[in-house]
């Protein structure tokens, strides 16, 4: 299985979907629902998923967090991105 | 309990919910009770939209809907809305039976997130013969009409010893059918399975082989199709931490309204159930004794009491343990460290003995063999 490409449009698999978001708690918090389970999203995580909406691009999603996180290494903050797609393609939450 | 140890209690995740138990299939391998639950005492579709209601309140993520057949439920549909509307994924377990395009596209519109068909094997034959019913051929077609629709698609197939000889072709078949998911479940030893077991054991040398294959499979299928695999736990060296811990993630709804800590509750004595026509979802979860009953770790003998894996198994399955050995607090008689452990050694002796093995069954032979071996097994009953 091949990591995203730049051109690649990212967004939740079929029958996967977003949650009610959790007010109980400080830190924003959300879950993402699929078959057999949740996951549940904060910080990073939670700011990578909003943005695979099957509209933007790979290439974009980075860009935009790099400029989020401008202190962190770019190419570390590609690498950790891709990796975490490839991740939940492969556990069929997300498709690119 | 006190007002420190409730407060412990974390919230259920997911509520299964068993809307009936009638069932236009008979598997032999069928989870349910063998005692059903009748037609005339389930509970009605405003009760059952409550209970999703009081669900979502309680912070549950996903409604499950099974049975037997949640499709003999002609207010399904209404249900299925009942659930969504209450902020619950809602997922069909189903045979498919029964399920024409106009009313799949009605519980789409309703809010289905998932629906999960089951397939008894990749050949006809001996799919229905499993079954026991002529259910195979629909549901190809509804596999085919599924996808047409966005919703996730789960094709599970349950395995035990007289289809896992073919498994690569199995998995070849549901391949076909292009789902997300697909569930590679062996049987489960409980209800109608327990009964039928001698005829379901796989063989050591069957599941080495099956164990090769899913791992192959899962390989290839990377990206596209998600598998999700079951081993029988008898070959096990720990027992799986069944429902994710008593009382600790699940509801069961049976379809007469009675709530269960897991599938099987009802076979371990002296355990009282309550009913959400008389309490509440909340009440239940944190003050039922059944779910109480094997809570946390202090009903817990040895070696599971001082094992370093007590968080991660949970002691098994009470059921199993009540079924093996007749005492619901013994550790999980497939752990290796089970003083009960024996019990399940004689029966892989007796599965893996030359005497017992039958020679690979081809496909041509199967209705034979089941002339041959009528009580090879008894399919599941319906209620009255």
């Amino acid at each position: 299985m091949a990591p995203p490409e730049d051109s690649s449009q990212p967004r939740l698999a079929t029958g996967c979907r977003w949650g009610a978001e959790n007010k109980t708690v400080a830190e924003r918090e959300r879950v993402i629902l699929y078959p057999e389970g949740a996951l549940r999203l904060r910080d990073t995580g939670l700011r990578i998923l909003e943005r695979c909406d099957g509209q933007r691009t790979f290439a974009q999603i980075i860009a935009e967090l790099q400029a989020q996180f401008s202190v962190a290494d770019p190419a570390k903050i590609r690498a950790d991105i891709s990796q975490f797609l490839e991740q939940l393609r492969h556990k069929r939450i997300v498709d690119y | 309990m006190n007002d420190s140890a409730l407060h412990m209690i974390s919230n259920p995740l997911a509520l299964i919910a068993e809307v009936t138990h009638r069932c236009p299939l008979h598997c032999v391998y069928c989870s349910n009770p063998l005692e059903l639950s009748a037609v005339n005492s389930e509970l009605s579709a405003d009760e059952w939209i409550d209970v999703f209601q009081q669900a979502g309140k309680l912070g549950m993520l996903h409604a499950h809907f099974t049975g037997g057949e949640p499709l003999a439920r002609a207010d399904l549909t209404e249900l299925i809305a009942g659930a969504r509307a209450a902020g619950l994924y809602t997922n069909l377990i189903t045979s498919g039976v029964g399920l024409a395009e106009t009313r799949l596209r009605a519980l789409v519109e309703a809010g289905l997130d998932h629906i999960q068909i089951s397939f008894q094997d990749s050949r006809e034959e001996t799919a229905n013969w499993i079954a026991g019913a002529k259910a195979h051929a629909h549901k190809i077609e509804l596999s085919r009409m599924i996808r047409q629709h966005k919703i996730a698609f789960t094709v599970n197939l349950v395995i035990h010893r007289q289809n896992i000889d073919h498994l690569d072709e199995m998995i070849a078949f549901i391949e076909q059918l292009a789902p997300e998911r697909m569930e590679i479940a062996h049987a489960q030893y409980y209800g109608w399975a327990l009964k039928n077991r001698a005829a379901l054991i796989p063989t050591r040398v069957q599941l080495e082989k099956a164990v090769e294959i899913v791992t192959a499979a899962e390989k290839r299928l990377a990206g596209r199709i998600r598998i999700d695999s079951v081993v029988p736990d008898y070959y096990a060296r720990f027992p799986k931490p069944c429902m994710g811990g008593w009382g600790r993630r699940l509801m069961l709804i049976q379809p007469s309204g009675k709530v269960l800590p897991c599938h099987a509750a009802e076979v371990i004595p002296g355990l009282e159930f309550e009913n959400v026509r008389e309490k509440s979802l909340e009440s239940i979860w944190q003050e039922s004794s059944s779910f109480q009953r094997f809570r946390g770790e202090e009903w817990m003998p040895e070696p599971c009491r001082s094992c370093e894996r007590r968080a991660e198994d949970f002691g098994g399955c009470r059921c199993q343990a009540l079924l093996l050995t007749g005492e619901a607090t013994a550790t999980d008689p497939v752990c290796s460290l089970a003083p009960a452990h024996p019990i399940i050694e004689a029966a892989l002796l007796e599965t893996n003995s030359t005497a017992a093995i039958s020679g690979p069954v081809t496909a041509g032979s199967f209705v034979q063999l089941q002339k041959r071996v009528g009580d090879l097994w008894s399919y599941r009953t319906n209620p009255e």
